[in-house]
């Protein structure tokens, strides 16, 4: 299982305090007892820490290692893998990756003339080793002799002072840190081997439902949240513009999708066009990074707040039918449409959560979510469109501008010899952009 | 026109970039466990490649970042001949592909043990090399080209006396600094079309004979006035400036080439196109 988030950051505490330590105590260390410490031992642990430090801020835990255990040898009929010959490293890479594919879960894999190991693997000073050895997964620590040839996967061969590896020395995805011992052959590394991916996979337990659900659970509450605080912020600050986009998204819901539609096949063609345009000039050429910047961010915005817009609309129909229906609503605002519409469609996130993992239902309803959202998300993003975020009206069915309802038909209407007066403005209807 | 296709270019390379990218590291290298001699074949087909004097612990190293797809590291050492073969090989198909070359470019450095007599043998490719040789003890050097942009340098004095120093270039462009540091008996070049630049400035601790041959091309020839230069030239419709040589016979000679203690004796045949005589160290000419 990983480590918990706070697991995690204590270890990298715990790791930077003792590189720190190892930073300070290192130079006293060696002028109180010279000796007593050999430099590359010094040398070397400092470069663990320090990678297992980088490793751990990037996500990749390089001390979670297998333990250490002998390699069950290949089942009958297996070819042993010849390590006499590390020339051509790609061609090894290609014979190991097939030898250790798992097989009925567990990797087995026979050395010829050699010896396998998983996990670390050190060579005490007093030991000899005669033959080839393989590394998986693992650092090869030599402080004695091994008469053959050496390869890791995944892992470090370091030769400590005083140590012999007679033969070759292969690491694939590992390095060699030679710390002042002899290599007899030629030490090759070739870095980030996909090796170990398939073990990997096969070490990693599979989450049970349970598990499932919860992080599914968390995954979408969460995403659903963040929805509602950006509506918040939305109807706080831009109000107008979200009633305009969910108006839109109601009265015009057809176009609005084929708009959407269109949008979202156009954004890439258009967003190449932009950065054509810009690079025929100079001048365009310096706007480009804050062109392309910007152009990311209206994109984002249309779709966010168009999304945000249809989930308004949804709320708002359903609230406006019940009140209709009779029924009491405490405060039907903005506010309370977009808690609606997104709990609308969160449910259908939310039963996917919890019956995601039934075979054939699950998938169902997962995609029967996507569908649904995808269309919400491609109308929301159309109406956007449509309304120029929300500064447009025309599709909102706002077709009577304000300024039109005059109190003129309170007016008695003259039936004879009265003069009309003329209106202001030159007898022009205001039309305000129709 | 252009920009808009290389606008169109750019944005297809950015989008395959990132099924495309193939780039792996390789490293290698040797301990000196006591040797005198190497003689080290590379092999280097396309990329970006520079050789220098290495560790004196180590034999030899390279460490190379290849494109996975299209090529595989080479590197052997036979121990009872003392013979090491580095390269990168083309291996496998890589397909088309349209990437910029920065993304896919290939890099690789080379390093030899100063102490060690070596035997240097180049293939190069599609290649923009750096070689820098000066330094190291080179007994020989034999250098193929292809459509190459290198510059091979004696900065420091060769450790070692060389016997020869051969370059053959295809449509290259060469350039040859610090020969006089080389301490080789016998420089030839062979050339097909290109820009050749040989720069003859150094130590000069012994005398040397240049064999130039080029076909159609530019040549410069910089040359030490502190030795005496005799200059054969076998042209045919070439340009020439003797810029200070006097003609002696059939040559062009610097003058005093004659009591001169170490002396350079140069042979060019060329067809098409002109031969430069630039003086390098002290005043303007001789």
């Amino acid at each position: 299982m990983p480590p918990s988030g706070g697991a995690a950051r204590a270890r990298t505490f715990a790791r930077a305090a003792a590189l720190l330590t190892l930073l300070l105590a290192g130079p006293s260390v060696a002028r109180a007892e010279p000796g007593s410490v050999p430099a590359g031992e010094a040398a070397v642990g400092l470069v663990r820490n320090f990678w297992d430090l980088v490793a751990s801020q990037q996500g990749e835990d390089r001390t979670a290692r297998p333990e250490p255990r002998a390699i069950e040898p290949a089942p009958q009929g297996a070819p042993p893998v010849d390590l006499g010959d590390l020339s051509n490293p790609s061609r090894v890479e290609s014979r190991l990756k097939s030898a250790l594919a798992p097989r009925d879960g567990a990797i087995r894999i026979s050395v010829s003339q050699g010896r396998a190991r998983l996990g670390d693997y050190r060579i005490g000073a007093a030991d000899q080793i005669e033959g080839h050895l393989l590394v998986v997964q693992g650092d090869a620590d030599v402080y004695g002799r091994l008469h053959g040839n050496l390869v890791t996967v995944e892992g470090d061969v370091i030769v400590h002072p005083g140590a012999v590896v007679t033969g070759d020395i292969l690491t694939l995805g590992g390095m060699v840190h030679d710390m002042g011992g002899e290599i007899g052959g030629e030490a090759r590394t070739l870095r980030h081997t996909s090796i170990v991916a398939p073990l990997r996979a096969v070490a990693a337990p599979q989450p049970s439902a349970l598990e499932t659900i919860g992080r599914r659970l968390a995954g979408v509450i969460g995403v659903f949240l963040t929805l509602a605080v950006l509506g918040f912020g939305l109807v706080m600050f831009a109000r107008p513009n979200l009633e305009v986009i969910s108006d839109t998204a109601s009265h015009s819901f057809a176009r609005a999708f084929v708009t959407g539609l269109l949008g979202q096949i156009l954004v890439i063609p258009t967003f190449g066009m932009l950065i054509v345009g810009l690079v025929l000039s100079v001048a365009g050429i310096l706007l480009l990074p804050f062109a392309v910047a910007v152009y990311a961010l209206l994109v984002i915005v249309g779709a966010l707040g168009g999304f945000l817009g249809v989930a308004h609309a949804m709320g708002e129909t359903y609230t406006r039918r019940r009140m209709a229906l009779g029924a009491m609503i405490g405060s039907p605002n903005s506010y309370r449409y977009l808690v609606v519409g997104l709990a609308a469609v969160a449910v259908l996130w939310l039963a996917w959560s919890l019956f995601g993992w039934v075979p054939v239902a699950g998938t169902l309803i997962g995609g029967a979510a996507f569908l649904a959202t995808w269309l919400l998300a491609t109308a929301g993003f159309g109406a956007a469109l449509l309304s120029r975020a929300g500064i447009r009206e025309n599709f909102a069915g706002r077709l009577i501008p304000p300024e039109a309802l005059t109190d003129e038909y309170l007016w008695a209407t003259p039936q004879f010899g009265v003069p009309a007066g003329r209106r202001p403005g030159g007898g022009r209807t205001p039309t305000r952009g129709l | 026109m252009h920009r808009i296709a290389l606008a169109v270019l750019a944005i297809v390379a950015g989008a395959t970039n990132a099924s495309a990218q193939s780039m792996r590291s390789f490293d290698t290298f040797r301990q000196l466990h006591g040797e005198t001699r190497l003689h080290a074949t590379l092999d280097y087909r396309a990329g970006g490649l520079r050789i220098t004097p290495g560790r004196a612990n180590e034999l030899y190293r390279m460490d190379a970042s290849y494109d996975e797809d299209r090529y595989s590291p080479t590197s052997s050492y036979d121990a009872a001949s003392g013979i090491v073969t580095l390269g990168l090989q083309p291996a496998g198909d890589g397909g088309l592909r349209v990437v910029s070359t920065r993304q896919l470019r290939q890099d690789a450095t080379v390093a030899f043990a100063p102490s060690v007599d070596l035997d240097l043998a180049l293939a190069l490719g599609a290649v923009q090399a750096d070689i820098e040789l000066g330094g190291l003890s080179l007994t020989e050097l034999t250098m193929e080209a292809g459509a190459s942009q290198a510059v091979v340098r004696f900065s420091e004095p060769n450790l070692s006396r060389c016997r020869a120093a051969e370059i053959t270039a295809g449509a290259a462009e060469l350039t040859v600094l610090g020969l006089g540091n080389s301490r080789c008996d016998r420089f030839a070049l062979e050339g097909g079309m290109g820009k050749v630049t040989l720069d003859f400035a150094g130590a000069w601790t012994s005398s040397t004979a240049a064999d130039i041959k080029m076909a159609v091309g530019e040549l410069t020839l910089r040359l030490p006035r502190k030795v005496g230069v005799r200059l054969t030239l076998d042209r045919f419709l070439v340009s020439f400036d003797p810029a200070g040589l006097v003609r002696t016979g059939n040559a062009f000679e610097s003058p005093g080439y004659d009591g001169a203690d170490r002396r350079l004796d140069i042979a060019v045949t060329t067809a098409v196109g002109g031969v430069k005589v630039e003086w390098v160290g002290g005043e303007e000419s001789p």
